[in-house]
């Protein structure tokens, strides 16, 4: 599905970031730019991906005249075990009050496993326009 | 308008304010109930904490003892609120516990606040501020700090598409650019003081994901797609071991439900309501107007009591 909405960098950033994370192997440029979609160019991926990787964010390594680009390993890394703890903490926080964390999906019911899997069928379909 | 009249006009609009607040947080659109909500909740809870200290005075300063020692002529103080002794006494056990309960909520918002600020410090996160957990649990959420970061998990991304994950990321970064972790504290910090105003709290935590709902779906310019988003990413929650679900149904409850917030998505772009967020303001602008009425008049009264007092004396 093609896109047209503005892509600020940071956003970029944190699309190829994704990107690679669930990827089981490393990717090329041209494997990233498949996966993100067709609305971007080749040199915009190309650029983001060596930003990330001079900041330490990504791995890359030369296979033939190309390079593969991976997450790099501490990336996922939740630093300290006190920061894990804390992370912990403000979610349980949130668990029976306001906290200050807000998920992307949070107030499921029961129930609401059948009528999500009927919207989910209802997008799915091509818009009717 | 009397003084008795000025002093239930805040309860009158916290009231009015509670019943309407989670209609008022469906119709306008969502970036403008989540600010104008906000603002009407904190001058309601100001403006009704303020009348009944008021109140309060009112009938404390009819006691002889205390009108002695103020100085003040009960006369002149009996032309004011009428405030019986036990009315005066429940004002200020009201008053005082709803200002100790505002004042913890507001001290437990800054520390989870400062817990959160920490934490972003510590998240080592190159990429635009996008902190990936390996983890089996669908999860993801904004966090907020100097420089806020945006965490989600392995199981989380791989549940979606390269198209629905941007939506994801983009709901998330609006609630850092936004900072709608302040107007949810704030929002809390309003119901603490004035109980009257949970409901209008539940409506601001729902307007609050309405409103990086549309914008993630404003920027991938496609409001099918982020349902889709929504409706995917609440299955890999909901098919998630029966531990997560437990803790999911605990989360926000069922107002900021995410089958509302899809369908609301599949619904054409909320209208403007100008009439309705014209009329929303006027009532700020009136509670805060007779809390500033209530102020003047209650301290020239007590001025002309001083006055009189002297002149008996």
């Amino acid at each position: 599905m093609s896109t047209t909405g503005p892509r600020p960098r940071g956003a970029l950033e944190r699309q190829v970031l994704a990107c690679l994370a669930v990827a089981d192997h490393p990717l090329t440029v041209a494997e990233v730019l498949t996966d993100l979609g067709g609305d971007l160019a080749y040199t915009t991926v190309m650029t983001t991906l060596t930003r990330l990787h001079d900041k330490g964010a990504l791995v890359r390594e030369q296979v033939g005249r190309a390079y593969t680009y991976a997450v790099a390993g501490d990336a996922q890394a939740m630093g300290s075990s006190v920061t894990a703890q804390r992370m912990r903490r403000l979610l349980e926080a949130g668990d029976d009050r306001a906290g200050v964390l807000t998920r992307f999906v949070a107030g499921l019911r029961p129930e609401d496993e059948q009528l999500l899997a009927e919207l989910l069928a209802v997008t799915e379909h091509p818009e009717p326009r | 308008m009397s003084i008795n009249a000025l002093l239930a006009w805040p309860l009158i609009a916290s009231a009015v304010l509670a019943l309407t607040g989670p209609r008022l947080g469906r119709a306008l659109p969502p970036a403008v109930a989540v600010r104008l909500l906000t603002a009407a909740a904190l001058v309601s809870a100001l403006a009704a904490g303020f009348a009944l200290a008021v109140a309060a005075f009112a009938a404390l300063a009819q006691i002889p003892f205390v009108s002695a020692l103020g100085h003040w002529s009960v006369t002149v103080l009996d032309t004011g609120p009428q405030v019986s002794a036990p009315a005066g006494a429940l004002a200020g056990a009201t008053v005082t516990a709803l200002a100790l309960a505002a004042a913890m909520r507001a001290l437990r918002g800054g520390r989870d606040l400062l817990t959160a600020a920490l934490i972003c410090r510590d998240l080592d996160a190159a990429g635009g501020g996008l902190v990936i957990l390996d983890d089996e649990h669908p999860d993801a959420y904004a966090l907020p700090g100097i420089r806020g970061r945006i965490v989600v998990s392995t199981a989380m991304l791989r549940a979606l598409s390269a198209d629905e994950r941007r939506v994801l990321l983009a709901h998330e970064a609006a609630h850092l650019t936004r900072g709608h972790h302040l107007y949810i504290q704030l929002a809390e910090l309003a119901a603490a003081a004035n109980p009257l105003l949970r409901p209008v709290a539940h409506a601001i935590a729902t307007a609050v994901e309405r409103d990086a709902d549309e914008i993630a779906a404003a920027e991938v310019a496609d409001r099918r797609l982020a349902a889709r988003a929504l409706a995917r990413a609440g299955l890999a929650r909901a098919s998630a071991p029966a531990r997560l679900r437990a803790l999911a149904g605990a989360l926000g409850g069922a107002d900021a439900n995410v089958i509302t917030r899809a369908r609301a998505l599949l619904a054409p772009p909320p209208p403007h309501q100008r009439i309705l967020a014209t009329l929303v303001t006027a009532m700020i602008l009136a509670t805060s107007a007779v809390s500033l009425a209530t102020a003047k008049q209650t301290e020239r009264r007590f001025e002309t009591a001083q006055a009189s007092y002297t002149r008996h004396t």
